[in-house]
């Protein structure tokens, strides 16, 4: 595919490494020339300094040739303009855009609708950010929660414990242990490992345990894998930035929420704004603020202000002093690999979130949805199956028979509002929708291939 | 009678276009028919071949691409053939670029009929000689005449 990208920032710079290491044509626009020679010296692929949304900087751009456009700079205001000249003027079959502002996004439909800007697909880091943080607090103990076919199918990954009912037994005893519930175990991580899960393969304490269900079971499935946690009862946020807000505002009905800001301005309209939340003004990398807030008995700890050096020692902090569990906002990659699994228990990357919600844009085949995992080396992938079993090499077949990829496994299937598990013997129909977990992202052609019609398909 | 020959016109017929992208290609392969045939729209052919390449390549091997969809107010089977003057990357299985495009539009209700076009279609491209003598075709009007007059449907 041709792919033009506006914004050679961290996701700009991580999704034209993706793209590019898919064998896709790729061109960068910034203004930034010494950032885009960084790139072109890293990757294949080509450059273009200027202002990003005017039409002579697209044109030089190649935009007349491309098959898409993602406009990721910094300024929203770029992103929008640059997808409406790149659809009127050069007829760009498809526009993305990252939007941050929230009041752009509640005008949504008026702005983005058929009249409005032609922005084919809106992708907002916070919001993405806040569902997956909302999520995890929803589902004590998870490390991970993802959504597939409107939340209907989950992706759970979850750490597994001493007392979980199948720690130290075999994963097919799970219909055993929770009769009536179904789940797909598709991917274990033991000691940073990938297994290939089987019927018979024992889960493990410590094992990243990825499975697949419907949503309605798999609070009880996760707790096959580790002793029910507590449920969270106390939440500080530290950071009343959009996030922070956004996030208080969403959970303060269920949760005792406590938020640390450092402006004093800020602080004072959040407590205009989050009736039910105590706003706390000062520093959250201040222990004497934290311990008289009670942070011992704290049960989720969420940093998330725009600066990663302070959200990773607030976390180490709000960790040392009692928090139970310790959930931290981090942009750059390398301090996500870094910090996970040490004392802080969970790392979000809003880079990874929002490079996942492109990729669903550019995997060919009628692909709906798409979670990057493991810092990107795992792919969790919705497809829609089309045609027959003649124009098809998925419909009208039983999963058993599916010529998957090694590390590749199926989930689940939704079929109208039916959600089934995967399991060998169930057929694919036409227009079903199939969850599928792909260890290794470098199997990712093979499986867009596998979901793609042949040529007997109208 | 052969199957190019019931559905192309010479006013569909372009030879050695000049196109950049297969993105570019669709654009004129949308405004060759459109401008033939006013009852459509070159938007909407446009979108629904680019809709339709996403779901899989309609790239066939050996150089060739036969774009179809279905589309709205489109009241018989219609092709347009198109050669280039330089092949361009068109994800095709063989992953050879592609110089020879017949596209094939069909009204929206599906039918078997449209099947076996497309497969008489198919068969006529797989037959080497024939892609030789319109690669061979220099003008709008031999490649017309090659397409139609070749009698052997393969």
């Amino acid at each position: 595919m041709r792919i033009v990208i506006l914004g050679a920032g961290q996701v700009g710079g991580s999704l034209a490494e993706y793209l590019v290491g898919e064998g896709n044509d790729v061109t960068v626009v910034d203004c930034d020339n010494p950032r885009l020679q960084a790139l072109q010296d890293k990757f294949d692929l080509r450059v273009v300094c200027g202002q990003a949304s005017h039409p002579r900087v697209l044109r030089q751009a190649g935009v007349d040739d491309v098959d898409m456009l993602v406009a990721v700079t910094s300024s929203d205001e770029i992103n929008m303009v640059a997808c409406q000249v790149a659809r009127r003027l050069f007829r760009v079959p498809k526009t993305i855009a990252r939007v941050r502002e929230s009041d752009y996004l509640a005008q949504e439909d008026a702005l983005f609708g058929p009249e409005g800007f032609p922005v084919d697909v809106l992708i907002s880091p916070e919001a993405l950010v806040t569902r997956r943080l909302e999520h995890l607090l929803t589902y004590a103990g998870a490390l991970q929660v993802l959504d597939f076919a409107q939340g209907r199918v989950q992706l759970v990954a979850v750490r597994a414990g001493y007392g979980g009912a199948l720690v130290g037994r075999e994963i097919a005893e799970q219909r055993r242990l929770a009769p009536g519930r179904d789940a797909r175990v598709v991917a274990i991580f033991r000691r940073d490992r990938a297994l290939m899960p089987r019927g018979d393969t024992v889960v493990e304490e410590g094992d990243e345990v990825f499975f697949i269900s419907s949503r309605q079971d798999s609070r009880e499935i996760m707790h096959l894998m580790r002793p029910q946690d507590r449920p969270y009862r106390r939440v500080m946020i530290a950071g009343g930035g959009n996030i922070g807000a956004r996030l208080a505002g969403d959970i303060q009905a269920q949760f005792r929420v406590k938020v640390v800001e450092c402006s004093l301005p800020r602080c004072e309209v959040l407590s205009q704004q989050l009736r039910q939340t105590t706003v706390l003004h000062g520093e959250a990398t201040d222990p004497d603020l934290l311990t008289e807030e009670g942070i011992a008995g704290i049960d989720a700890f969420l940093a998330v202000t725009n600066d990663d050096e302070a959200n990773i020692m607030a976390s180490m902090l709000a960790a040392r002093l009692g928090a139970r569990t310790v959930i931290t906002l981090i942009n750059n990659r390398v301090y996500v690999d870094l910090i996970q699994g040490g004392p802080i228990d969970i790392a979000i990357s809003p880079q990874q979130s929002t490079i996942g919600a492109l990729l669903t844009y550019v995997r060919r085949g009628d692909v709906v949805a798409v979670h990057a995992l493991r810092r990107g080396a795992a792919e969790a992938i919705e497809a829609v199956a089309h045609g027959d079993r003649d124009s098809s090499r998925v419909v009208g077949r039983r999963i058993g028979e599916l010529a998957l990829p090694a590390g590749t496994l199926l989930g689940a299937i939704i079929r109208g509002e039916e959600v089934m598990v995967a399991h060998d013997d169930v057929e694919i129909a036409a227009e079903d929708h199939v969850i599928l977990f792909v260890a290794d992202k470098r199997a990712v052609k093979q499986v867009e291939k596998l979901f793609q019609v042949g040529l007997g398909f109208f | 009678m052969q199957i190019l020959a019931q559905l192309l016109t010479p006013e569909r017929t372009l030879c050695r276009a000049s196109g950049s992208s297969k993105k570019k290609l669709f654009e004129t392969l949308a405004e060759l028919i459109a401008r033939d045939r006013s009852e459509l729209s070159q938007s909407e052919v446009f979108t629904q071949l680019v809709a339709r390449e996403r779901l899989g390549s309609t790239g066939l091997g050996g150089g060739i691409a036969i774009p179809h969809c279905r589309i709205p107010g489109c009241q018989e089977p219609l092709a347009a053939l198109v050669s280039l003057e330089e092949p361009i990357d068109f994800d095709a299985p063989d992953d050879m670029a592609v110089d020879l495009l017949c596209v094939l539009l069909v009204p929206d209700q599906a039918h078997q009929e449209h099947l076996d076009i497309l497969a008489r279609i198919a068969r006529l491209f797989s037959q080497g000689a024939f892609c030789e003598s319109l690669r061979d075709a220099d003008s709008n009007d031999k490649l017309f005449r090659a397409a139609t007059e070749w009698a052997d449907e393969g």
